[in-house]
């Protein structure tokens, strides 16, 4: 066991070591610093793939090292988005009401300021009232809470009803579906209270650093994903290294078993969904700030599903495999989908990549699928591993 | 000697079949049993009552010097009152190393946090190499459990049993595809198991049965067909009809 440790924390030592790295590159290449090797769109982009890093080892702890096939966790990514967004509308909307009722004659009330901040916030879904919502949404610290505590809460009372239920296997998995699509149907309607299908907009300007650069804004937001990438790499390396990772496993590989030397399963899955919920949270919060908007077909069911092919390409059951997965097929796809690559020319029909990118991703699904179901980290054994 | 397991007018009926059908059965502490009977005489289903993984119909299954009723609590609840049990298959981690397996089964908290923030006692390490010795796998600590043979891999459950440090043992067909070298290993492990312990052993096999040397309970069709030496209960009539009657015995 001690052994095992030490491999975990060699491999976790490194992966530090590396973010580091990049961190720095990225940083010295970046506008911000003046050399702009680095476009700040560029920064942005490398920014969210180090939040989509952090949901895929979450996700990576609750199916690769617990065996929990939730398909639903890019829902709890989602809230941790929406909860910041609304606070980072609010105020923003609140700085720029002020402004404009400022240049009056006679001063506003502060009931006429609040109507005018909801008028401009909810008139494109036809009110002007605030839903209960948003009764924090006016402070910064309440609305980081809800970051963690809607997603933990959530998950909390769906894992229990499940777990306890012991509803496992694919039925858990359609289940975690009907959550993620629920509320993304849910959030499309317009009475939702949170501006249905428009979504939250205008989330890369920070209230209070309205004269600051996106460079440099956007450099910040890199550092805050680099930090919580490593934070959450270890945090994880810790929770599936020791006792707790060895019973974790177990319950994946046979859950009768561990039931049977006396633990309570349904407590262990609950503490695990419940752990990689409040980080996916937390990993949505980073990212969308950076992305500029979040709409309801983010969590569509979809974005879930992405989530595990991340994984199941990058290699379960390894942290390190989740962060090249997440990393490498987010990166692909949009610069298949972005236009990024050649269109092929094969004479009789063209290849647009922005058609044939899915048809591309689902082949190497299933090729990693049939002849490397370790996944690209998988492959790091024979490397590093010599035959026996 | 006292009575530890009282098992009283027990029915189980799965679709209209009766598994278990008014079975009594008690064992003492410490005492050797072993339970045979022909398929689907209703062993499993038996064991799955006592572990709280099936729930009988009807009757009582209570426990321990209190006579607590076992019905109605979880396999978790049930194993921390100190019932162990073996499968028919040996379930042990494949992925993890048999001094893993030993030191997840070792009595210690329970709860999600508690191994969270778990540090290894010596005496836990002293524990893991003595039933490491005590099933013969001592220097087989380090490997992944998937290596060892299917030999091996029964010792190391029986092992993961006595890590628990029940107080009931309920092992399920333990030398089900061993050699005769491993049967006798097996035989010895579960004797010494049982100078401390109760221990009730399913079997198929008369030989092997025969070399556990103890008390005899005969289940037929859910409940006790006869009950004692094995030399009494196979000569006892109706238990040889059972067996002649059938080729799987």
């Amino acid at each position: 066991m001690t052994q095992g440790f030490i491999i975990h924390n060699r491999s976790m030592m490194r992966f530090i070591g590396l973010l580091g790295l990049f961190t720095l590159l990225v940083t010295l290449g970046s506008e911000a610093m003046g050399t702009g090797v680095i476009s700040t769109s560029l920064v942005k982009t490398l920014g969210k793939t180090l939040c989509l890093c952090l949901i895929a080892i979450a996700m990576d702890v609750v199916w690769g090292y617990c065996g929990i096939l939730s398909l639903g966790h890019f829902a709890f990514f989602g809230i941790g988005g929406y909860a910041i967004g609304m606070w980072l509308m609010y105020a923003r909307t609140e700085t720029i009401v002020t402004e404009s009722l400022a240049r009056q004659v006679i001063p506003p009330t502060p009931a006429e300021v609040t109507d005018a901040i909801g008028a401009q916030i909810f008139g494109v879904v036809g009110s002007s009232d605030f839903p209960v919502i948003w009764s924090f949404a006016d402070s910064l610290i309440l609305q980081l809470l809800m970051v963690v505590l809607v997603p933990g809460l959530l998950a909390l009372v769906f894992g229990w009803l499940a777990f306890r239920s012991r509803v496992t296997g694919v039925y858990l998995s359609i289940l975690t579906q009907a959550m993620t699509l629920a509320l993304s149907l849910y959030l499309f309607q317009n009475d939702s209270g949170l501006r249905g299908n428009n979504g939250l907009s205008g989330l890369q300007n920070i209230p209070g650093f309205e004269s600051t650069p996106q460079a440099t804004i956007s450099l910040v937001f890199f550092w805050g994903s680099a930090l919580a990438l490593g934070l959450g790499y270890m945090l994880f390396a810790f929770v599936v290294g020791g006792k707790m990772g060895s019973i974790v496993q177990g319950i994946r590989d046979n859950e009768a078993r561990v039931r049977f030397l006396g633990y309570r399963v349904e407590g262990y899955k609950l503490f695990v969904f419940t752990l990689t919920a409040v980080v996916s949270g937390i990993a949505g919060a980073l990212y969308y700030p950076q992305a500029g908007i979040i709409n309801p077909a983010e969590i569509a069911p979809i974005a879930s599903i992405y989530l595990a092919v991340w994984v199941a390409i990058g290699g379960r059951g390894r942290l390190y495999g989740a962060v090249i997965g997440a990393a490498l097929v987010s990166l692909l796809s949009s610069w298949f989908t972005g236009g990024g690559a050649p269109d092929v020319n094969l004479g009789f029909y063209t290849v647009q990549w922005t058609d044939w990118w899915l048809v591309l991703l689902g082949v190497s699904f299933v090729c990693v699928t049939l002849f490397a179901p370790k996944g690209i980290g998988g492959l790091f054994d024979y490397l590093i591993r010599k035959p026996r | 000697m006292i009575s530890l397991l009282e098992v009283s007018g027990v029915s189980k009926t799965f679709d209209g079949f009766r598994a278990i059908n008014n079975l009594s059965i008690q064992i003492n502490e410490p005492e050797l049993r072993a339970i045979i009977g022909p398929n689907g005489a209703g062993k499993t289903t038996f064991m799955d009552i006592v572990t709280g993984k099936t729930q009988p119909d009807s009757g009582q299954v209570l426990w321990g010097e209190r006579n607590e009723s076992l019905t109605g609590l979880s396999e978790a609840e049930i194993a921390n009152r100190g019932i162990g049990r073996k499968f028919q298959k040996p379930t042990v981690f494949e992925n993890q190393t048999v001094r893993q397996n030993l030191a997840m089964a070792l009595k210690n908290p329970r709860g999600p946090l508690a191994a969270l923030f778990f540090k290894e006692p010596r005496t836990d390490a002293v524990r893991i190499n003595e039933i490491a010795g005590e099933i013969g796998l001592a220097d087989q600590l380090p490997r992944p459990a998937g290596e060892l043979s299917h030999g091996q891999k029964q010792w190391l459950e029986i092992g993961m049993l006595l890590a628990q440090d029940p107080r009931l043992l309920l092992v399920d067909e333990p030398a089900a595809g061993m050699t005769a070298e491993e049967r006798e290993k097996t035989t010895d492990i579960l004797k010494r198991a049982a100078r401390t312990r109760s221990v009730v052993v399913v079997e198929h096999d008369m030989e092997f049965v025969r070399r556990l040397n103890c008390k005899v309970t005969v289940l037929h069709e859910g409940h006790v067909l006869a009950e004692g030496s094995l030399d009494h209960v196979t000569a006892d009539p109706t238990v040889i009809d059972v067996y002649l009657g059938r080729s799987d015995a």
